[in-house]
């Protein structure tokens, strides 16, 4: 299997004081469930935004899907899907027009961009709102329209940053259940960004930990549990708190 | 223009037509002054300086000039609330091209110019406008309404994508409404006494913009006024435009 991602020495500064991003590595395979994990701050999106190409950088290199983001972008946007964390629904137009639309922008004629609206509205249970408009919808459906939006054009790698917020656990679970079976019958490339960690825990198999702009950790859910706690009888919210507590105190000690 | 630049045309024409209220408003308003102006001074029209043409067809180009001026506004509040909205981050999202994002708003108030100065010149008719050249005439009207609408269609949405305020945006008009009374828009040159008046007129563009319609409308003037109006507006709206898509570069989403 090939990398889907692959960053290094990833910089990224906003404004004179604030480095976003310390010289990041990060590779991602093909097929891959994981998962960015870090506080409020740490440079979750940022690191999103710019391999999604909705960013620039400022030194180093970035490859997604065999593209530079920073010079394809147009390119890129065949190959991912964007889940995004804020909503960028048009509040007047509804699921239906949204979803189709967007098909049409991706090339679509306008027979198999119905065909495409009606197979995603059904899998995520937007039929009975198709013709509502945004504005009119539950924080849980936007969500999940976000995500059928990111799902029209087949992505072989969906970003999704903080998705579920604002969901509750009976949709949050459907919700799941439909980006796993992209996953496991497509192939996707799920890349996700959680404050969930049990959400994390349970449905992706990698994860990285950042923190201030840099990569702490980067493996399996289980070396992580089993690095913090050797019983590895806690789970991946414990061992989370546990490791950021010990890494703040040694943050503490250096200074 | 690309696939995707001619659908969001398409949803531009449909923002449009989903709040027509603006674009009914200044149509109405274009008539109204219209018709109470040349009720109220139409009588000066007998005056030579007028060309013999009549007051009407010596005022009717005020309406399609302000009309232009009213949904100028358009493009840069269109850009302003797809930005606000976070909409331009799903297009950027999208292959789309950058251009387009600015493209589709403006070209949607050309659209929107075009029918309405039809409009507006479909009710003059009756007023008893003339259209000195037939058919030809009508189509060079609409065709200067609609350069002069890009122009500043294309500053509006320019000013809005550098400064992302729809403040800068309706700017456009109010920067723009004071060139109308600066103008020899009530009055030809002959009849204006100030000379800073005359000498502003001399380099205020609505001049031309003006006296080119009322050529094609009561023959009035010369062709060469008709060509140095035409070009003007065609130049405007080529800087306009060119502004606007230049400013797609400085989008942040």
């Amino acid at each position: 299997m090939g990398h889907v991602v692959e960053v290094r020495a990833l910089h990224k500064h906003y404004g004179r004081g604030t480095h976003a991003l310390r010289g990041v590595d990060l590779t991602i395979e093909e097929g891959e469930r994981f998962a960015l994990l870090g506080p409020n701050g740490a440079g979750k999106s940022t690191l999103v935004r710019i391999v999604a190409g909705l960013s620039t950088r400022d030194s180093g290199e970035t490859v997604v899907s065999g593209v530079d983001p920073g010079r394809q972008p147009r390119t890129l946007q065949w190959k991912v899907g964007v889940v995004p964390q804020e909503n960028d629904l048009d509040p007047l137009e509804t699921p239906e027009s949204m979803v189709t639309f967007q098909c049409r922008l991706f090339g679509m004629n306008h027979r198999d961009a119905r065909e495409r609206c009606d197979e995603l509205l059904t899998t995520f249970n937007l039929e009975p709102f198709r013709g509502k408009k945004a504005s009119e919808l539950s924080g849980g459906n936007k969500r999940r329209l976000h995500c059928a939006l990111a799902l029209v054009h087949r992505p072989r790698l969906l970003f999704l940053d903080e998705p579920t917020t604002g969901m509750d656990p009976e949709v949050r679970r459907s919700f799941w259940q439909v980006l796993l079976r992209a996953n496991e019958r497509d192939g996707t490339t799920l890349f996700l960004t959680t404050q969930y960690l049990e959400e994390a825990e349970q449905h992706t198999d990698s994860i990285a930990l950042i923190h201030d702009g840099t990569i702490l950790f980067r493996g399996s859910v289980r070396d992580f549990k089993g690095r913090v706690d050797k019983t590895g009888g806690v789970s991946l919210e414990e061992s989370y708190l546990l490791w950021l507590k010990e890494h703040r105190r040694k943050e503490v000690a250096c200074v | 223009m690309s696939n995707s630049g001619l659908l969001l045309v398409y949803r531009g024409a449909r923002k449009l037509l989903r709040s027509p209220g603006t674009v009914v408003m200044g149509l109405a308003s274009s008539l109204f002054f219209l018709i109470v102006y040349n009720a109220g001074i139409g009588g000066i029209g007998d005056l030579g300086a007028f060309g013999g043409a009549g007051y009407f067809a010596f005022l009717f180009p005020l309406g399609t000039v302000s009309l232009a001026m009213g949904s100028a506004a358009g493009a840069g509040q269109s850009l302003h609330a797809d930005l606000n909205s976070g909409y331009f981050r799903r297009l950027f999202l999208s292959p789309v091209p950058r251009w387009a994002f600015a493209a589709a708003p403006i070209i949607a108030d050309a659209l929107a110019t075009a029918i309405t100065s039809t409009a507006l010149i479909g009710v003059a008719l009756i007023f008893g406008l003339p259209l000195r050249f037939g058919p030809s005439s009508f189509v060079s009207v609409v065709a200067i309404s609609i350069l002069w609408g890009l122009a500043l269609s294309g500053i509006s949405g320019g000013i809005m994508l550098r400064t992302g305020k729809p403040g800068g945006a309706r700017m456009v008009t109010t920067a723009v409404f004071p060139l109308i009374f600066l103008s020899t828009t009530f009055l030809p040159r002959e009849l204006i006494d100030s000379e800073w008046l005359l000498l502003v007129s001399r380099i205020n563009p609505v001049t031309y913009i003006l006296e080119a319609q009322r050529f094609v409308l009561g023959g009035t003037g010369s062709f060469a006024d008709f060509a140095t109006g035409f070009v003007l507006s065609g130049c405007l709206a080529l800087a306009g435009t060119v502004y606007a898509l230049t400013g797609t570069n400085k989008i942040l989403v």
